[in-house]
């Protein structure tokens, strides 16, 4: 019912993300609604991520994409511009959204995000304060959070 | 208030209004203007001669919706001339830089390829691949159109009707940020203008978008503010450094421009936003100590004060005449009974020889909440004492003026005065108001400033509290009373006019000195303290008053370095030829 009506860009960027996806990223629409997306990103090499699956749910808004996707993450991650309920901080899903922009585009900046932390303009300030008083050992806690939570079982 | 001493004062003041008026006409026509109540009433000719000056002399200037839209378009025109852009392009340079034409000037001409990439303006397409192509993909909702039904700003960047429509109206919805609206195009800065929004996107839309550039012109713009009033569509245009910060909106709003709280002139900003937050923190004690009746002092049956001026009278049998602000019996209040109008001093300090009333405000004064009482009760009641005099004031234009004509066959322009006086009692309420706010911030060690201020406050107050007496409950007998005389009446007119010439007068030398910081104390304001004391303790029963102390102190000073007003008693300091209250010559 709810996908009767679904605007031709919709399905055109879903066909498009199953027939090429992006390296390191999966997103695939949910059986009974097709705004939402089930996504899963590869910690990028180099990153305390790195050998983490992260799961993130994805929503299209009724007004997308004049409205930005709303994006979370499922997985815990230890991450200054990610806060414990998953929610980030990416200007594009704000105020620098575009309906030129994709979910596409969406999710490998998410990606990029986790290889360039930005403690500088934090979500989580417990994280962040630690990221910047002391990276190497905030470091190891992602890493070991990654080992914990985002071992892809 | 109809002794002989009254009538004599007034018609004197009365022949030494013409001299007044001469000497200061400046003065006085600034004043008027600050009442800001356009008289509907006055015809071209008196416009002509009294108002157009104002308006020259004047700081500020009120722009209508009309005036804002003109005045924006003549920026857009001249910025577009100048640096030969299309008008489109000089809203957005100038909305960029907030409306200040040479601002933009200046950075155009300092580096214009900086400011082109700062604001968006592309000298030529970036995308232009696809010219011999027939149909193109939108790159928002990814369906193909024939060329004639795409658009693109001046980038190139091609998008469809509908996908630009649905853009626009998200932005338009967001605010006013739709003013510096960009492409689509995320690596893409080229600005989107006001020609766009007009080919594509809705009637509603268009106009919301109107409205925003609009209010930008005045909301962005370093030098206008729109008038503060509920409802008021009209915005001020400020000389920047212009001093007085006073402005009456058409609408006659009176607010200050600076810190657009209401007018409080001689207060500066900063006593005032203090003392709003203070009520503001404060209001909840308020409410209850300031209840809206307080007993009556002699039958202690409840009173609700709804008329303006201070001297009340309880109803019969009781009848007792009393002061609404200290209880006290109004008997003690005028002038002829020698005592002298307190209701202006709060004196933490004992002192020795005051009155028994001091005795009872000295146990106020022990708590800092009731020292905060004293001056919110006496600022918050004037307030709504001026709140009912422009009731009254707005009765007397639109039903008694007409009235009192017929009764006593003047023409309304012969009835000027009555107009007047109630508009020197709404502007004299609002500045004592202010000056209760002021007293509050003054700090209790400056003990001559105190004195020097409480002195002028209530010489003000009292000025003040004749006039309102007068306007309110002596003109309300002839428009009732039948059996008036034209006789009367004129002389009614002559002791009005008389009040609220000597009312402005005491309260320029307030304001004056308010802005001063008080800074006369020290020459002559302690000895015109004590030169008035003298002459009032002359006319009081001895020892009623404390100025019977300072008396002989203060003859000694005269002689030397003041001389006294024949007429007032004033005590002007030598150089001076004229009376600084009653301009009567030495």
């Amino acid at each position: 019912m709810a996908n009767s009506n679904l605007p031709r860009r919709i399905i055109k960027e879903t066909q498009r993300l199953l027939s090429e996806p992006a390296p390191g990223i999966s997103a695939s629409p949910s059986e009974d609604n097709m705004r939402y997306f089930n996504v899963m990103i590869l910690g990028p090499t180099q990153s305390p991520y790195e050998g983490g699956v992260f799961k993130l749910e994805l929503f299209l808004p009724e007004e997308y994409p004049m409205a930005a996707p709303k994006v979370r993450f499922l997985t815990k991650i230890y991450h200054p511009n990610i806060d414990k309920l998953g929610r980030i901080c990416l200007d594009i899903l704000k105020d620098k959204w575009s309906p030129a922009l994709q979910i596409r585009t969406v999710l490998l900046s998410i990606q990029a995000l986790l290889s360039a932390p930005n403690p500088d303009d934090p979500l989580s300030d417990n994280i962040a304060k630690h990221w910047k008083t002391n990276e190497a050992e905030a470091v190891e806690t992602a890493k070991e959070w990654t080992r914990l939570y985002a071992s892809g079982a | 208030m109809d002794s002989e001493d009254d009538m004599h004062d007034a018609n004197d003041i009365e022949s030494l209004d013409d001299f007044y008026s001469g000497e200061t006409a400046m003065d006085s026509d600034d004043g008027d203007e600050n009442y800001g109540f356009i008289d509907n009433d006055s015809d071209a000719s008196d416009d002509s001669t009294s108002h157009r000056p104002h308006r020259q002399q004047q700081n500020y200037t009120i722009l209508s919706d009309a005036d804002i839209r003109q005045r924006q378009e003549e920026d857009i025109t001249m910025i577009s001339t100048v640096l030969s852009i299309p008008r489109v392009s000089a809203s957005i340079l100038l909305r960029h830089y907030n409306w200040d034409v040479s601002k933009v000037h200046d950075a155009w001409f300092a580096d214009e390829d900086r400011v082109r990439r700062v604001v968006g303006f592309l000298e030529k397409p970036v995308h232009d691949a696809t010219r011999n192509v027939t149909e193109l993909t939108c790159g928002i909702c990814f369906e193909s159109y024939p060329r004639d039904r795409m658009h693109a700003a001046a980038c190139g960047h091609p998008f469809c009707t509908s996908c630009w429509r649905g853009y626009i109206a998200t932005s338009i919805n967001d605010g006013p940020g739709c003013l510096m609206l960009r492409c689509p195009d995320p690596s893409c800065g080229a600005a989107v203008g006001q020609d766009m929004i007009n080919v594509i996107a809705s009637e509603e839309d268009k106009q919301k978008y109107c409205r925003y550039l609009l209010r930008s012109y005045v909301e962005d713009n370093k030098k206008t503010k729109w008038c503060p009033a509920p409802g008021c569509e009209y915005a001020v245009d400020y000389v920047m450094g212009s001093g007085n910060y006073d402005v009456t909106c058409n609408c006659s709003y009176n607010f200050c421009w600076n810190c657009t709280e209401e007018a409080h002139r001689p207060v500066d900003c900063g006593t005032v936003a203090m003392w709003i937050l203070k009520n503001s923190a404060e209001s909840e004690n308020m409410n209850w100590i300031l209840a809206n009746s307080k007993p009556c002092p002699k039958c202690k049956r409840p009173i609700e004060k709804n008329q303006g001026c201070m001297h009340i009278t309880c109803t019969p049998p009781c009848k007792f005449e009393f002061c609404w602000l200290c209880l006290g019996a109004w008997s003690d209040h005028g002038e002829r009974t020698g005592g002298f109008y307190a209701c202006n001093r709060y004196e933490t300090a004992k002192q020795e020889g005051v009155y028994d009333e001091a005795e009872r405000r000295r146990e106020m004064a022990k708590n800092s909440l009731e020292r905060y009482t004293h001056y919110y009760e006496r600022w918050a009641t004037n307030q709504s004492s001026r709140q009912k005099a422009l009731q009254d004031l707005q009765q007397m234009q639109t039903v008694q003026l007409g009235k009192l004509s017929d009764k006593y066959m003047q023409p309304e322009s012969q009835l000027k005065f009555i107009t007047e006086a109630w508009l020197q009692i709404v502007e004299c309420r609002r500045v004592l108001k202010w000056t209760y706010a002021y007293g509050y911030y003054l700090p209790e060690h400056e003990h001559a400033k105190r004195q020097f201020f409480e002195y002028l406050q209530g010489e003000a107050e009292s000025g003040l509290e004749r006039l309102h007496q007068c306007a309110e409950k002596e003109l309300q007998c002839f428009v009732d009373d039948e059996g008036s005389q034209t006789k009367d009446f004129n002389e009614f007119r002559t002791k009005l006019a008389g009040l609220t010439t000597v009312t402005r007068n005491y309260f320029e030398n307030l304001v004056r000195a308010l802005e001063n910081g008080l800074s006369d104390v020290d020459s002559h304001g302690a000895c015109s303290r004590t030169a008035s004391s003298k002459s009032r303790g002359g006319r009081s029963k001895p020892g009623s008053s404390r100025s019977g102390g300072g008396s002989s102190r203060g003859s000694g000073l005269d002689g030397s370095t003041h001389w006294s007003c024949e007429h007032c008693t004033y005590a002007n300091v030598k150089s001076a030829t004229t009376c600084g209250i009653c301009h009567h010559h030495r």
